[in-house]
């Protein structure tokens, strides 16, 4: 690096000067005649500038005569001035309405939204700071069309899946998520109030990032200072309490006794409950475990800047319990964050940021069989928490896998501790009028602690969790990764009508990482206090078992270019062409080509809607690319000693050297062709805001893991089917965005956005021998309900599908049935194929977890002091499988079996209790429920103290609000959480027993100094 | 000039910030399969890997005694394990996971004793021969449950089946197979001692006995007698004195193992990959269902035995209370409790249900440290009994072997002959060797079995159906077998 510098300082020196020239100066204000500091003025066509300072003014020397100064500056529009002879130049500057000069990052670089050509959304600091949300990708749901957001946990802390557009792969379909360039895959290390803006490219525009950019790209925006900005200090601070959003319905005790004996009476076996009337409503195990839990977070950030430099400073600390568990769900986090940007010479600057977060998490076991919540719906009312001793009961005869959630909470010692730091560093360098090279180098170290502590404990007879012997593991991973780019950009406008834009560059992305750990039992009295591994016997290795190397290297070196070019702001045109080399692929497939391209027309700036009073804007855009996705594991294509190949020899364990997964050389990008059409326009003078896209992503050459012959050894452990390119998915959808805004009289101001999105989701084909992949799991022992097939949406449920209950025995007769077993009350399975039996092949499409169309709804109005904002979402036509219920002769059930068949005409829904052999617990549409909902995500309403009342100058503002999340979700679906999903492309939209999103009750303060 | 310069310092830059593409040439860093075998320590490493496979073996031994009149499917619930079930009913179909488990578990191994095998000739060391004898025995042990399971299954000798082989490889008629194992087999016992320095290795006996067994199979009487005699008279195995301690976790590798799968409590796994348990999965899944009580754990009861079995025993037969445990009186007598599962008998295997005092890391179900013995010597005491007197060889012998297992079982000796001699072996294989999943392929290849087994058609039970996806895999130009 210090070699360039010294050449960029030399070069310095070598570039002189020609052409008439003079010294301008001057003041920028705005409408009201306040002075305006930080306003960028740059000589059009050149990389030259100044910019404002604190009082407005702004110096600059020799500027050529005839040359054009370009004024610009957030929320204005920008003012154009010719430089004549006078060097005064007084600027008033006119507010934007339209803010269609608002600029972009696009991706190595910034475009103005009236010059973009791609599908590119941005969700502002704004809607960040109104959402409050503890994660990035809260912020996200319903703001952008064509982005959907599900979540793997309501617990705080855990991860939400972004999908962009559909889902286009079977493999791993997150987006690519940049943080001021630096790549980040885990969003809960960002403190959300650092964001300036999050854009999402959305379609070909992503090209730029080439082999990355298939399932989206995401470019998040650090908040920094600005030059000649006086110190600002905001603070912010929000507590508050989290509450489950709701309570499945159980039975209580005396309905689940009746129930119980009916079923036992039903099987032919003794009843159990002789006493109904001793057992009253019993424990509402839901109610045990749920609590009101707490949530604090303090945020403070200092900004400002100098002639030549701009600095901010931020801390934040947030801390939340979870409704399950409290403190031993709790999350929290740290971080502080520095940013600093000074221009060395007028033409050679530098950027740097430094970010460090401390994590830290507790974790319960959560979504499926063993989850606490799942315990808490099973477990049955009958049992009394503690026993006469004070001990826990333990859940006798409940079957094997449900013991009682309040010990196992208390059992549970599961920790998780983060240290991160990312950083960033830039320089900038201009040269000739017209080129910048510009190198850019971020990073990321973190270091991951986890501690495990399995004390020994007893559940019951026969529980699974039972542990004869306790122990503790202490884990250490480390991640490291770099990204190096290297850019040489050109910008001219070749006599102010063609103007380009031309960009060369390199990108360099390595990533590596460390995995270590111990575990040691006989932890001393059983007694985390006691628990670590230093203390405890027998330490051993937790790698020496894995057949593989704890490590990983994955490396990835990319060129790109790109060419822009406009015809005087009309005629749009873009051009995108990058090589990458990937790590993951072999010699013969190592290297890509991802080319892409764009184009777009302003028809309003055509002379027949020129002054057009209706139509203030009329874009019109396409964009068309090839983007790559390489997120397989590493090393796929080279058969490797990684398995697992462990014996006993003389009572002892024995490691031998056995292969991995089966190696293909062969593989190769997967490979998305992605075409957008759009309409960006503003009518009623800038008041209404539209934008529609048409796009189709067709993903080739799909990086599966396909079923294989198990000649090959695939079984064996460690083992696996090798990676292969087959099938093809296909995207199509529609995108709508509309907003108004308007003000009514002096103190009424607001502004309504409304955004839809509608995805068709098909599986063209799915190479390999029996045309399917199957994922997700249902019940014990079953086979995977989720598919992935050509003709159908990938991830579909199938299953049988029912046709009422057999109603009486004449019924059973005259149809049908999957076995002998079947009698009165039975779910009726659908003869599908018309052969006259219920077998394998009738299994048929149920359903998929894909909606159909998402929208979301923002509504916020200012009245004088008081603000207020309301933030809806819904999604339509996604199924969910129902796949909490255990299902065991003595496990509690939902309250829906109230309604169960009991006799001919009784229920032709719900199928008769019986603890005989019966097939009603194979996986049918019995279980798949439309999980179509509408959500109140956000309610929030502030006061604004006025300066009058504050009588403060140092104040600048200050605003207390209260605020209320996810309040209450409209939808016919039995559990939680209609957004309960692994995010699982095949697999995704089963309900293994989610741990819901709180709902979350906030007051908080905002300060600016 | 100017310009020139510029020039230079552009291409400078761009030359100083850029990588070469060597920059994505990265080697994992771990070791290559196609360049392994350099030194000794690799072939043992490699051998290891190949014996691991014999763990997955626990479903095949439960499987099959659930397959024959002993036992039934048992399990939670009629839905339990859907290919357990099925098999226990003889509905059993080309779509079963179960036997898809046993196909794929026992490739797995074959590919891995191969892998030694293809790279035989790499490396030179003394005792080379005893490891490839190691990883011929497992080929033919692996091949064995195959041909047993699914009759005429493709060959691969000295050489693994790779990605895009599986499209050209046939299947092989059982006949080739055997002669293919008898070789193997036959190598391993010239290269094997009786006696290995590590308890859990393959041993000349172990070979000797799978070599006759393997006669047997074929009916190919002399030549079973005779090796398994030779293991009689030669190998340094005997019965223990008393058969109650015979399969407990203090009693493994005894003198009366001739080949025994090593199982650990020290590392499980998950229901994911069972096969990766160090543990015997069998033993978590035959447990008593939701016990509490002494000796004893918890499992999930399957593998239950039946009544008709539990008769067989005679009178004063010491074996009854150690094959079978009568949970209904256990419970009477100790207090312990107990939740009846689907199916239930009233009786466990109690040779392979869990016992307590074990650490089960892991999933306590999955980790279960009970060894399989395999091949006990009172099996080859029977079988050699067995190949003497169906080979009219000599049913004297046949007659004092089978009395020697007899008198181990505080029973009074036999004088029969001929067929009453046979039959009279046949019932005492049934009893001694219960729940150790011999008896349904006994029973297939002695003709018996549609005689003995519910809903068994003949023609069709003897062999299991090739899981359809399988053919389907291999380019479906594979026939099914018979019935399917």
């Amino acid at each position: 690096m210090k070699g360039i510098l010294g050449i960029l300082i030399t070069l310095f020196g070598v570039i002189t000067i020609s052409a008439q020239t003079l010294d301008v100066k001057g003041t920028v204000l705005d409408e009201t005649g306040m002075p305006i500091p930080g306003v960028n003025i740059i000589v059009k066509g050149t990389t030259k500038g100044a910019s404002t300072d604190f009082d407005g003014n702004f110096t600059m020397k020799d500027v050529s005569v005839g040359s054009v100064l370009s004024f610009s500056y957030i929320g204005y529009v920008t003012y154009e001035f010719t430089v004549n002879d006078n060097s005064d130049i007084n600027v008033q500057l006119q507010p934007d309405v339209a803010q269609l000069d608002e600029v972009v990052v696009i991706g190595y670089g910034t475009q103005t939204k009236k010059e973009i050509t791609g599908a590119v959304s941005v969700v502002s600091s704004e809607t960040i700071e109104n959402l409050k949300p503890t994660r990035v990708e809260q912020a996200l749901q319903g703001q952008v069309a064509g982005v959907n957001i599900t979540s793997t946990s309501g617990s705080p802390g855990s991860a939400a899946t972004i999908s962009i557009r559909g889902i286009s792969t079977n493999g791993d379909s997150r987006p690519l998520i940049l943080v001021d360039g630096n790549v980040i895959e885990d969003l809960s290390v960002v403190n959300p109030s650092d964001i300036e803006t999050v854009n999402v490219l959305k379609d070909a525009t992503a090209g730029i990032y080439g082999v990355r950019a298939a399932n989206g790209v995401i470019l998040i925006t650090t908040k920094g200072g600005r030059k000649e900005m006086p110190l600002t200090i905001d603070y912010t601070a929000y507590g508050g309490f989290q509450q489950t959003t709701r309570k499945i319905p159980t039975l209580n005790a005396t309905e689940y006794a009746i129930l119980t004996n009916e079923a036992f009476a039903a099987g032919g076996q003794a009843i159990p409950f002789t006493d109904l009337s001793v057992l009253g409503k019993g424990v509402d195990w839901q109610d045990e475990v749920f609590q009101d839990a707490p949530i604090f977070n303090h945020s403070i950030t200092l900004k400002g800047g100098k002639a030549k430099s701009s600095y901010a400073f931020s801390s934040s600390f947030l801390t939340q319990d979870g409704i399950v568990g409290g403190k031993k769900a709790n999350f929290s986090r740290f971080t502080k964050r520095a940013d600093y940007k000074v221009d060395i010479l007028e033409n050679f600057k530098f950027n740097s940021g430094i970010i460090f977060t401390h994590t830290n998490r507790s974790v319960l076991a959560e979504s499926g069989l063993g989850s606490v919540l799942f315990n808490a719906l099973n477990m049955a009312p009958t049992f009394s928490i503690r026993d006469a001793n004070g001990d826990f009961t333990y859940a006798e005869g409940l079957g094997n896998e449900v013991i009682n959630p309040l010990a196992q909470i208390e059992d549970s010692y599961n920790k998780t501790a983060v240290d991160k730091i990312s950083g960033n560093a830039g320089l900038s360098y201009s040269f000739l009028d017209n080129f910048t090279v510009q190198s850019n180098f971020q990073f990321n170290y973190s270091q991951v602690k986890g501690f495990v502590f399995r004390p020994e404990v007893f559940y019951g007879s026969g529980k699974v969790f039972n542990i004869f012997r306790n122990e503790v593991a202490e884990t250490k991973n480390y991640f490291r990764d770099y990204t190096f780019d290297g850019l040489i950009k050109y910008e001219n406008s070749i006599n102010d009508m063609h103007n380009i834009k031309a960009l060369i560059g390199t990108s360099v992305f390595k990533t590596s990482g460390l995995f270590t750990g111990r575990r040691a039992f006989d932890v001393l009295g059983n007694k985390v206090e006691n628990a670590s591994v230093d203390k405890a016997s027998n330490e051993e290795n937790i790698n020496q078992a894995l057949g593989y190397n704890p490590t990983f290297d994955s490396r990835l070196l990319s060129y790109f270019a790109r060419l822009q070019y406009d015809f005087k702001g009309k005629y749009l045109l873009s051009a995108v062409v990058r090589r990458d080399g990937s790590t993951k692929f072999g010699p013969k497939n190592k290297f890509g080509y991802f080319p892409s391209g764009s184009i777009g027309w302003v028809a309003s700036d055509e002379s027949f809607l020129e002054n057009n009073s209706f139509i203030s804007f009329l874009k019109f855009r396409a964009s068309y690319g090839i983007l790559g996705n390489d997120r397989i594991p590493d090393f796929r294509y080279v058969s490797l000693l990684n398995g697992e190949g462990t014996y006993v020899f003389n009572d002892e364990l024995v490691f031998g050297a056995a292969a991995g997964a089966v190696a293909n050389p062969e593989i190769r990008w997967e490979k998305q062709k992605t075409l957008d059409v759009g309409v960006d326009l503003r009518i009623l003078n800038n008041k209404v805001d539209i934008t529609a896209d048409y796009f189709k992503r067709r993903t080739d050459d799909l990086l599966v893991v396909p079923q294989v012959s198990g000649l090959l050894g695939i079984a064996a452990p460690g083992s696996g089917a090798p990676v292969v390119n087959a099938g093809s998915v296909e995207n199509k959808g529609f995108e709508f965005a509309i907003g108004y805004s308007d003000q009514i009289g002096e103190n009424f101001k607001f502004n309504i956005k409304y955004n839809a999105t509608m995805i068709d989701n098909e599986v063209i084909s799915v190479s390999g021998a029996d045309d399917f992949l199957a994922g997700g799991s249902f019940g014990v022992g079953q086979e995977p309900p989720s598919r992935m097939e050509a003709g159908y949406p990938i991830g579909y449920f199938r299953g049988y599908k029912t046709d009422g209950i057999f109603q009486n025995q004449a019924e059973v007769n005259n149809y049908p049935t999957i076995n002998n077993a079947v009698q009165p009350g039975d779910l009726r399975f659908v003869d599908t194929n018309g052969d006259g039996v219920i077998d394998e092949d009738d299994k048929t499409n149920l359903g998929d977890p894909i909606p159909d169309a998402t929208m979301g709804l923002n509504i916020s109005f200012d009245y004088k002091n008081i603000d207020f904002g309301a933030y809806a979402f819904a999604s339509i036509g996604n199924e969910i499988v129902r796949n909490y219920e255990r299902d065991q002769q003595l496990t509690n059930r939902s309250s829906y079996y109230l309604n169960r068949w009991t006799g001919d005409g009784t229920s032709n829904t719900f199928p008769r209790a019986t603890t005989g052999a019966t097939s009603n617990s194979l996986f049918s549409d019995f279980f798949v429920e439309d999980g179509s909902f509408v959500r109140l995500q956000n309610v929030q309403l502030g006061y604004t103290f006025s300066d009058k009342v504050l009588n403060n100058p140092k104040i600048s503002k200050f605003r207390i609000y209260a605020s209320a999340s996810n309040l209450f979700t409209l939808t016919e679906y039995k559990g939680y959480d209609p957004t309960a999903s692994t995010g699982e492309a095949i697999g995704g939209g089963i309900d293994y027993g989610f741990y819901p999103n709180p709902k979350t009750f906030l007051l908080g303060v905002n300060l600016k100094f | 000039m100017k310009n020139l310069k510029i020039k230079n310092i552009i291409l400078l830059l761009l030359v100083t910030i850029s990588c070469s593409d060597d920059f994505v040439e990265v080697n994992s860093r771990d070791r290559n399969s196609e360049d392994f075998f350099n030194t000794e320590a690799e072939y043992q490493e490699a051998l290891v890997a190949a014996y691991d496979a014999l763990q997955a073996s626990y479903l095949n031994v439960m499987l099959g005694e659930i397959a024959s009149d002993n036992t039934l499917a048992g399990g939670e619930s009629a839905t339990d394990v859907p290919g357990i079930q099925e098999v226990d009913d003889m509905v059993h179909t080309p779509i079963n996971q179960q036997l898809r488990d046993i196909w794929n578990n026992m490739y797995a191994g074959i590919n891995r004793a191969n892998f030694i095998l293809e790279f035989q000739d790499k490396t030179d060391f003394t005792g080379k021969n005893e490891v490839l004898a190691q990883a011929r025995f497992l080929r033919a042990y692996y091949y064995f449950e195959l041909v047993k399971w699914f009759g005429d299954v493709p060959l691969a000798v000295d050489k693994r089946i790779q990605f895009g082989d599986q499209f050209t490889i046939d299947r092989t008629p059982k006949a080739e197979i055997y002669a293919q194992l008898e070789l193997d087999l036959m190598y391993a016992a010239d290269n094997l001692p009786y006696v290995q320095s590590q308890t859990g290795r393959i041993t000349k006996g172990a070979a000797q006995a799978l070599l006759g067994k393997i006669y047997l199979f074929q009916d190919k009487f002399d030549e079973a007698a005779d090796v398994l005699e030779d293991l009689i008279d030669n190998g340094p195995h005997d019965l223990v004195a008393d058969y109650s301690t015979i399969f407990e976790n203090d009693n493994e590798n005894n003198i009366e193992s001739v080949f025994e799968v090593q199982y650990s409590d020290l590392e499980g796994a998950g229901f994911g990959c069972l096969q990766c348990s160090e543990g015997n999965v069998a033993v978590g899944f035959n447990g008593i269902r939701n016990y509490n009580g002494p000796m004893f754990e918890s499992g999930f009861s399957f593998n239950v035995p039946v009544q008709e079995i539990v008769d067989e025993f005679e009178a004063g037969d010491v074996r009854k209370d150690i094959a079978i445990l009568d949970i209904v009186d256990w419970a009477a007598n100790t207090g312990a409790t107990y939740v009846e599962g689907y199916e239930h008998t009233g009786y466990y295997n109690r040779k392979y249900i869990s016992r307590q005092g074990d650490s089960n890391i892991g999933d306590a179900n999955l980790t279960n440290p009970n060894n399989y013995r395999s091949i006990r010597f009172a099996d080859v005491l029977l079988m050699a009994a067995e190949a003497l007197n169906r080979g009219s060889i000599s049913d004297t012998r046949a007659a004092m072997y089978l009395n020697r297992v007899r008198t181990r079982a505080m029973l009074p000796d036999v004088n029969f002959t001929g067929t009453n001699l046979t039959n009279a072996i046949y019932k005492e294989r049934r009893v001694e060797l219960v729940g150790e999943g011999h008896h349904f392929f006994d029973l297939v290849r002695t003709g018996r079995a549609a005689q003995e087994i519910n809903g068994f058609v003949s023609g069709k039970h003897e062999l299991f159906p090739i899981p359809s996806i399988e053919i389907q895999l291999a380019g479906n130009r594979w026939n099914q077998n018979p019935g399917y």
